[in-house]
């Protein structure tokens, strides 16, 4: 035990540290991107992973996030980072708005319902003048002040991001042990079962959601701070929503460590497949990535953490 | 040396110096290197890809002499003149649908790769993100194709626009059809039908605008959203409106489409305008060319007049690519020859040179090879003299036919269709 | 008039969309897997078919079964090679897997035929029925009948045949369909494969009057998984009812509230009919 602690430790101080000593702009801002997809994957990983309820919806959250922050600038004329606290209560609506009617529904069309939902929200918004229509919306132009948080260097991002992923983990970490944890994966288990030892269904993947939903939001407007622009497409687009899942899914849903790990290999591979092949224009940056999420579901259908399980069992075998 | 698999494997790493070594060697003296920003995956790969094909051929003229293309700059020797005959060289790299992707593109391009400019990036989102990060790096960023307005209204230094935009194409249309109006034909009813994308609410919304401000307001408005499954409810409805003339604002997919169903549905409006974008693809003309005889497109590219740049640019850029030169990938081409162009006179790779450069930026049409009446930047660095043409598809190829000084063909009315 | 010509193209396009919806829902029926990459396979079909237009000047006498022996290929090896692995795990597992699969087809045949987009030529099934201004496009037609004939063909052989039994006891249980001596690996491969060649088939006729892209699958298959949730996953004759009920509701909105609300009529109406019927149309609760 004594040894996993020091590893953690080490890691600790090599994460919050590495970006010091190395100054490629473009590494710190691939940790930046990293960081943030292992937010929002984390974000899904509570009631995708540990409630079993994919939802493949949940860019509806992420766009609500982001739209928040620039909605209040454009709108405003308030700091975007002033405009995420909006978001994130427009996602919790939209959390029990959909929520509600849509858990009673079992597996596949749980998912099918969220994928409608969220196309849905992505049409409805591309007709809404205020929010900017299909155009989007734009963050400051230049920072008029620090309050815009808008910075050259992608390491204040960094931090802000790995803030907020620290959070995030605690409060997963807090939940597993938790009575919301232990109800989560009884209905994972089985709704039936769960039901039958008097755990609180619908109040119990309500509120998963609603945390969920809640860091979802802000993992979208932390983008929106960053990219400083948002259009239907980037915010509610389909691709957003499979992203998170497939994050996860690589990692190891339904554990902690699973979606960090999951963002730690997919974010570096998409952007160096892209800086490697992007330019040729032959679509190999999509053939190289794709075959290597098939190779890991292929041979690792529960994803890395199985991997980790394996070769921990193997471990303790060899130490016995 | 018999082939083992040690030889096998020693193969790479022997050849490794070399193919370094030849890397070096080429990039030595002192080649400029610019970013070049398109989506080359995604839905509008296909329109990145053939810009891409576009500024490949640019370079490489520009970097060979080419005397006979004189009048164009750069053409006549080899290299940047005034940089020693430096060679221009292109790092490409793909914004795929991505704001995002697209401002990654832009960082990496500036930070590791030590481009001295950028250009791109075809869809308004990624222009707006990447030439952000332009103008947080002090970098010059020059675009030749996106449309959204507020791209120039940031207030930016570094940002620089040669395509025509909304108002102008607006007031292209309404021009062409009150011209037409006049020889007898009607126009009193103009329906405008374009997807919910940026592109197509941007330019409907402007057409509409300057149309009622004209006091000629536009009858009929249908949108649709971007790659759609069917439009039979949309031709029927223009079918029993039966307007005068129809604006389609839509991408290629669509494009083939409406024409394919207004076939199916025996619908000819009797005036046809498609504004540029799918209608100007290639591959527009080769999937349905045949039942869209007649149909006016929005376009500042005409190669049909014999000996003129666009014609002798036209015929390179075919040999290359077997299909023929579209607007689209010429405004592509002429955002980076406006570019080349200022390094040369800028006479230096340092950002700030090339910016005033870019500022001073005066070329003629003689100078150029799509139709603009010529390239000259504003304050907010926005080209005032660009513009475009009418042209008609005849069978496959469009010809300019208004305004009437320009035009290679005659005007033929009504929009003929399939046969 | 217009009123019957909108239900007529409605009807139409539904049947495109229960064609389209016929393989999905048979892999999802009998195996749960939710394939992420069936836009893709109808995309390889329409290559298929302008692959064999193009070289060997053949017509849809002969390109749709070729397009569906292809297809059929292709899904008993993706079964075998990938599909048979995956469904040890979770049922994320399928998604990360079929998604991945998705992306490098899409991806390879962009390799190949660039981003442009082809068609195939409009005589091939060419010209128009008319009859009392009702116009209907003959290859929209062909590809109504098969729709109708396919899903005939598919609800007939999952009841009435020993195959379908097979099929259906696999799905059902894999270890008692075991123990009573069926091996499950022969018959699931089976039902990829079949899966796959409907999908051969609704890209083949498709190509008769669509565009065909690299990317051509993505506009396609949204709609798809929507028709087989509301048929009710595994129902055919759910999907073929769902495919025609989506078609009329879209032509019918495009109508009356405008081509750019459709998709929302489409899908706020789905999420009311799950809300009221958890199970599909036509699904087993």
């Amino acid at each position: 035990m004594k040894k996993r602690h020091l590893l953690f430790v080490v890691l600790g101080i090599l994460v919050l540290a590495w970006p010091l000593v190395l100054h490629g702009v473009f590494i710190q801002h691939v940790a930046a991107l990293l960081v943030l997809a292992a937010i929002s994957a984390s974000a899904w990983n509570i009631v995708g992973g540990y409630g079993g309820q994919v939802s493949i919806g949940h860019a509806m959250f992420f766009g609500a996030g982001a739209y928040g922050a620039l909605a209040a600038y454009t709108d405003f004329g308030w700091p975007p980072v002033a405009g995420v606290p909006l978001g994130i209560i427009a996602a919790l609506l939209i959390a029990v708005l959909v929520g509600l009617p849509t858990f009673r529904l079992q597996g596949h069309y749980f998912s099918m319902a969220t994928i409608a939902a969220v196309e849905l929200l992505r049409i409805l918004l591309s007709n809404v003048s205020v929010l900017g229509a299909s155009v989007g919306l734009m963050g400051p132009a230049r920072p008029r002040g620090l309050a815009d948080l808008s910075f050259r260097s992608p390491v204040p991002y960094y931090y802000l991001f790995l803030a907020v992923l620290a959070l995030l983990l605690v409060v997963t970490a807090w939940m597993e042990r938790s009575r919301l944890g232990f109800y989560l994966r009884a209905i994972r288990g089985g709704e039936r079962g769960a039901r039958s030892l008097g755990v609180p269904v619908v109040r119990t993947k309500l509120i998963a959601l609603m945390i969920s939903a809640g860091f979802t939001a802000l993992a979208g407007g932390l983008y929106a701070l960053m990219v400083g622009f948002i259009d239907p497409e980037s915010g509610f687009g389909l691709l957003i929503s499979v992203k998170m899942v497939i994050i996860a899914a690589l990692g190891g849903a339904g554990t902690l460590w699973g979606p960090l790990v999951g963002a730690a290999i997919l974010i570096p591979l998409e952007e160096s497949t892209n800086a490697l092949f992007g330019g040729s224009g032959t679509g190999a940056t999509y053939v190289v990535y794709g075959a290597i999420i098939v190779l890991i579901s292929r041979f690792l259908p529960g994803g890395i953490a199985e991997l980790v399980q394996l070769l921990s069992v193997k471990a303790r075998r060899r130490a016995a | 040396m018999p082939v083992t698999r040690r030889t096998v494997l020693a193969l790479p790493v022997l050849a490794a110096p070399a193919i370094l070594g030849a890397r070096e060697a080429f990039a030595a003296p002192s080649a400029v290197k610019i970013g070049a920003v398109y989506p080359l995956t995604g839905p509008m790969a296909s329109a990145g890809d053939s810009s891409r094909a576009g500024i490949e051929l640019l370079i490489d003229l520009i970097n060979t002499p080419h005397p006979e293309l004189a009048p164009i700059p750069l053409m006549a020797e080899a290299g940047l003149p005034r940089l020693g005959g430096a060679k221009v060289e292109i790092v490409y790299t793909d914004g795929q649908n991505s704001p995002a992707v697209a401002q990654s593109d832009a960082l990496r391009l500036i930070t590791q790769d030590h481009v001295v400019a950028l250009n791109g990036a075809y869809q308004s989102g990624n222009t707006l993100t990447a030439s952000a990060v332009a103008e947080r790096y002090g970098i010059p960023f020059v675009n030749g194709e996106s449309v959204a307005a507020n791209l120039t209204e940031r207030g930016y230094k570094w940002f620089f626009r040669t395509t025509p935009i909304g108002p102008d194409i607006a007031a292209l249309y309404l021009d062409f059809l009150a011209s037409v109006g006049k020889t007898g034909v009607k126009v009193a009813k103009v329906a405008v039908v374009h997807d919910t994308s940026e592109y197509g609410v941007s330019v409907a919304n402007t057409i509409k605008q300057v149309a009622a401000s004209r006091q000629t307001p536009i009858a009929m408005d249908v949108s649709y959203t971007v790659s759609t499954s069917d439009v039979s409810a949309q031709v029927l409805k223009l079918k029993q409106a039966a307007p005068d003339a129809v604006i389609f604002i839509s991408y290629t997919s669509d494009a083939i489409l409406y024409m394919k169903t207004m076939q199916a549905q025996g619908y000819k409006p009797p005036i046809l305008i498609g504004d540029d974008s799918g209608f100007s693809d290639p591959s527009f003309i080769k999937a349905v060319g045949n039942l869209s005889q007649g149909v006016l497109d929005r376009s500042a590219f005409d190669g049909s007049k014999p000996g003129s740049n666009a014609a002798k640019i036209d015929a390179l850029y075919r040999k290359k690519t077997g299909r023929a030169l579209d607007d689209t990938t010429g405004r592509s081409m002429t955002g980076m020859l406006v570019l080349c162009d200022a390094i040369d006179r800028a006479g230096s790779t340092e950002p700030e040179k090339i910016r005033a450069a870019l500022s001073a930026t005066n070329l003629t049409p003689a100078q150029l090879f799509m139709g603009y009446k010529g390239v000259k930047f504003d304050a907010k660095g926005q080209n005032v003299l660009a513009s475009a043409l009418m042209v008609q598809l005849d069978g496959t190829d469009y010809r300019s036919v208004w305004p009437a000084a320009q035009a290679a063909a005659k005007l033929v009315l009504p929009f003929k269709g399939w046969s | 008039m217009i009123l019957v010509q909108l239900v007529t193209d409605g009807l139409l396009v539904g049947a495109v969309y229960a064609l389209l919806s016929s393989g999905l829902t048979l892999i999802w029926g009998m195996m749960n897997v939710v394939n992420f990459a069936h836009g893709d396979f109808v995309m390889l079909a329409m290559y298929v078919a302008f692959i064999a237009v193009t070289t060997l000047a053949i017509g849809p006498a002969l390109f749709v079964p070729l397009a569906a022996l292809v297809l059929f290929g292709v899904g008993v090896v993706v079964y075998y090679a990938l599909i048979r692995n995956v469904m040890r795990g979770p049922m994320l597992a399928q998604i990360l897997s079929t998604f991945g699969l998705g992306l490098v087809l899409r991806y390879a045949m962009f390799w190949v035929f660039s981003a442009n987009f082809v068609s195939l030529p409009d005589t091939l099934v060419g010209g128009v029925l008319s009859v009392d201004g009702l116009r209907l496009q003959y290859s929209r037609l062909l590809a109504g009948v098969v729709a109708l004939l396919l899903t005939a063909a598919l609800h007939l052989m999952l009841t009435r045949t020993a195959l379908g039994s097979r099929l259906l006891a696999v799905a059902e249980d894999r270890t008692a369909a075991m123990l009573v001596g069926i091996r499950p690996d022969p018959m699931q491969a089976l039902a990829w494969g079949i899966g796959a060649a409907c999908a051969g088939v609704a890209g083949a006729l498709i190509a008769l009057f669509f565009y065909i892209s690299p990317l051509v699958g993505d506009s396609l298959v949204l709609i798809a998984f929507v028709t087989v949730c509301l048929g009710g996953f595994g129902s055919v004759p759910g999907a073929l009812f769902a495919g025609l009920a989506i078609g009329v509701i879209e032509s019918l909105s495009s109508w009356f509230i405008g081509a750019a609300w459709k998709d929302v009529v489409v899908y706020g109406l789905f999420l009311l009919a799950l809300w009221v019927r958890p199970q599909g149309l036509l699904g087993k609760s």
